[in-house]
């Protein structure tokens, strides 16, 4: 399916302009994933970028008469994930980076986006207009929030599970119908982004790292600004210290009282931020403790570290620090760096406060030169038992694989999110034919211990799908029976999330 | 060895004193946040349209602690690692890198900046007179 349809492409071009129907080998090029050793494996035959909700509408109507395949996007910036590129090679991309709009509700705190909106637009618009709302911003704010919550990023705030605030949808499903759920099923209701179930079935979360329809606007609970943010940057000493970490901060995280999901990572998870890997070492092989413990002692980071953030009155801020400190009283840390910003202190001015930010990028340069990452990321039950299990697992296949372990834990309310990263550099060809086999390994490894990854690259959606294995592939079959009700000739992503069209499964 | 140019170029555009790229003030306690990341939040205003397309569609990685200023500032003297800081941009390289990608940089489609845009901001770079 990589040959362009000429009448399919003369009637989209009646629709949004020639302009916006982009088949240059430049434009393949542009969509395709640049952080892939081999970006043919997903090139698509091209792109269309409508400026509007009716402008998909009949781009998708068209492409079910021609049979043209759509990759949906919001900007393209799920960088590890597989970036603007399709699954399916020679599907085309449908680029909704145009589509801009905000529409903000300061009282109650709720944002209507378009999918191109990205976390600097919101951000600079929240900031123009002094609306004291804060956005939750994941590691690359360079993307779409829309985006970004449908494929169920996070962030670093009370507000960082991204798809658990989302507050209505509307969407242009693969017939070209156009459907709001929740309260926005009822025409012109004031009560679209303030209750999220509506009556009846409750649809959102099917557009949520689905192909069952394309969103061109997204409700979103934003935080309000909080009087103050308190907590305590931690460092650990020893790969050990992963365990008791947890077991210390998982009560309170159960309980409520942190309401962020703190994120536990290893000293690469900083260090390959601030510095590259040839200013430390000239071997190739797997790192050296000395090395380790070098790049450590310069940048003053322990083998693991942890922020914790508490949001909200000053009064109450303090009084959580107080109990997390008796939490850690006479546990073994090695640094506890307090944290404090008070309304009216000058901005923080960090992700911890909603700030976009996009230099944690800069780990693809860990290697030198062209670089990039792929993530693996399991859940697992929030135990430190288990975590110390999932780590030295883990940590034995980068050994083995002769890759630099990259990774973290989030804690959320009841589980673990074992957020990897599998740093390489593109062009390096004996590196890059280790990934493969070794994310592959992983999957494997995690699968064995019945742990699913909860979000994947697009050259791993059919492997990961193939772990959710209840009932010989029960949740698979139904959803295909959707995808067939909804999307019969199976225009819209096909094979996101390993959901494929009928006459294309395996 | 510079190893340490994140904490070099906090402190570089810190001392710029632009919005929000302060740093925090010592509370009476004594404490101060000590967040290594704080106070990376961009300078994000413009004083003209051609400025603020730049802003829009490059600062988050070209302006202060940005993916490429950070990875620039490994090759270059980090003074100019900021594309605004440099005074050798043509707008033929710029629209160049943009659409190619360069090193670490991703290609820049016309979906994101249409060719109209994208001269807008070579020309703002290169500092072509009036824009």
């Amino acid at each position: 399916m990589t040959r362009l349809n000429a009448a399919a492409m003369r009637s989209f071009a009646a629709v949004i302009g020639s302009d916006w129907v982009m088949t240059g080998e430049d434009d393949r090029i542009a969509y395709s994933d640049h952080f892939a050793g081999d970006e043919q494996r997903h090139r698509p035959s091209g792109a269309l970028a409508p400026g509007s909700t009716e402008e998909v509408r009949e781009i998708v109507r068209i492409a079910n008469r021609h049979r043209v395949p759509l990759w949906p996007i919001s900007r393209g910036k799920n960088f590890g994930y597989g970036g603007p590129a399709p699954v399916l090679k020679g599907a085309l991309v449908l680029d909704l980076s145009r589509m801009k709009k905000i529409e903000v509700d300061a009282a109650n705190g709720t944002v209507l986006l378009e999918p191109g909106v990205g976390f600097f637009d919101l951000y600079d618009h929240l900031q123009a207009n002094k609306i004291p709302l804060w956005l939750s911003v994941p590691g690359n704010s360079w993307g779409s929030v829309a985006g970004n919550a449908l494929d169920r990023g996070v962030g670093y705030t009370s507000y960082g599970d991204h798809s658990a605030r989302i507050c209505g949808l509307e969407v242009v499903l693969p017939d070209g119908d156009l459907v709001r759920t929740g309260m926005g099923a009822m025409a012109n209701s004031p009560n679209w982004q303030l209750y999220r179930h509506g009556f009846g079935p409750g649809w959102d979360t099917l557009f949520c790292q689905s192909n069952f329809g394309i969103v061109t606007k997204l409700g979103l609970w934003l935080m309000p600004e909080p009087e103050a943010v308190m907590g305590y940057d931690y460092e650990f000493d020893q790969p050990d210290d992963l365990g008791w970490a947890i077991d210390t901060l998982m009560p309170l995280r159960r309980e409520g009282l942190i309401q962020q999901s703190p994120s536990i990572g290893n000293w690469l998870r900083s260090a390959a931020v601030m510095t590259t890997r040839e200013q430390w070492t000239r071997d190739k092989g797997p790192l050296d403790e000395t090395v380790i413990d070098a790049i450590r002692k310069r940048f003053h980071i322990g083998w693991w570290s942890v922020q914790i953030r508490f949001y909200g009155y000053l009064d109450v801020v303090e009084a959580s620090t107080r109990v997390l400190d008796r939490a850690f009283d006479n546990k073994p840390i090695l640094s506890k760096k307090p944290a404090r910003w008070v309304k009216g202190d000058p901005p923080e001015g960090s992700p911890v406060t909603g700030v976009p930010v996009s230099f944690p990028l800069a780990n693809a340069n860990w290697h030198g030169g062209r670089g990039g990452h792929v993530g693996y990321s399991p859940v697992l039950p929030p135990r430190g038992d288990l975590a110390m299990d999932q780590f030295k697992r883990t940590y034995a296949l980068y050994q083995k694989f002769g890759m630099d372990y990259h990774a973290s834990f989030a804690m959320s309310e009841r589980s673990l999110v074992n957020v990897n990263q599998l740093l390489y550099n593109k062009d390096d060809p004996e590196m890059m034919g280790r990934v493969d086999a070794m994310f592959r390994a992983l999957v494997a490894d995690a699968a064995a211990q019945r742990y699913g990854e909860y979000r994947t690259h697009i050259d791993y959606m059919d492997l990961v799908a193939n772990t959710y294995d209840f009932n010989d592939h029960a949740l698979r079959r139904l959803n295909e029976r959707v995808k067939d009700a909804i999307d019969p000739h199976g225009i819209i992503a096909p094979g996101k999330s390993g959901i494929w069209p009928k006459g294309q499964r395996t | 060895m510079r190893k340490d140019l994140l904490p070099l170029l906090l402190l570089g555009f810190m001392a710029g004193g632009s919005i929000g790229a302060r740093a925090a003030e010592p509370k009476p306690d004594g404490s101060t946040v000590e967040n290594p990341f704080r106070g990376v939040m961009q300078d994000r205003t413009a004083q003209s349209p051609e400025e603020a397309l730049f802003v829009e569609k490059c600062g988050m990685c070209h302006r202060q602690m940005g993916m490429g200023t950070v990875i620039l500032a490994r090759r270059m003297d980090p003074k100019v690692a900021m594309l605004e800081a440099r005074n050798n941009l043509t707008v033929q390289f710029v629209i160049a890198a943009a659409r190619a990608g360069l090193g670490n940089m991703p290609r820049i489609s016309r979906g994101e900046v249409s060719n109209t845009q994208l001269a807008r901001i070579a020309a703002y770079l290169a500092k072509v007179p009036g824009k």
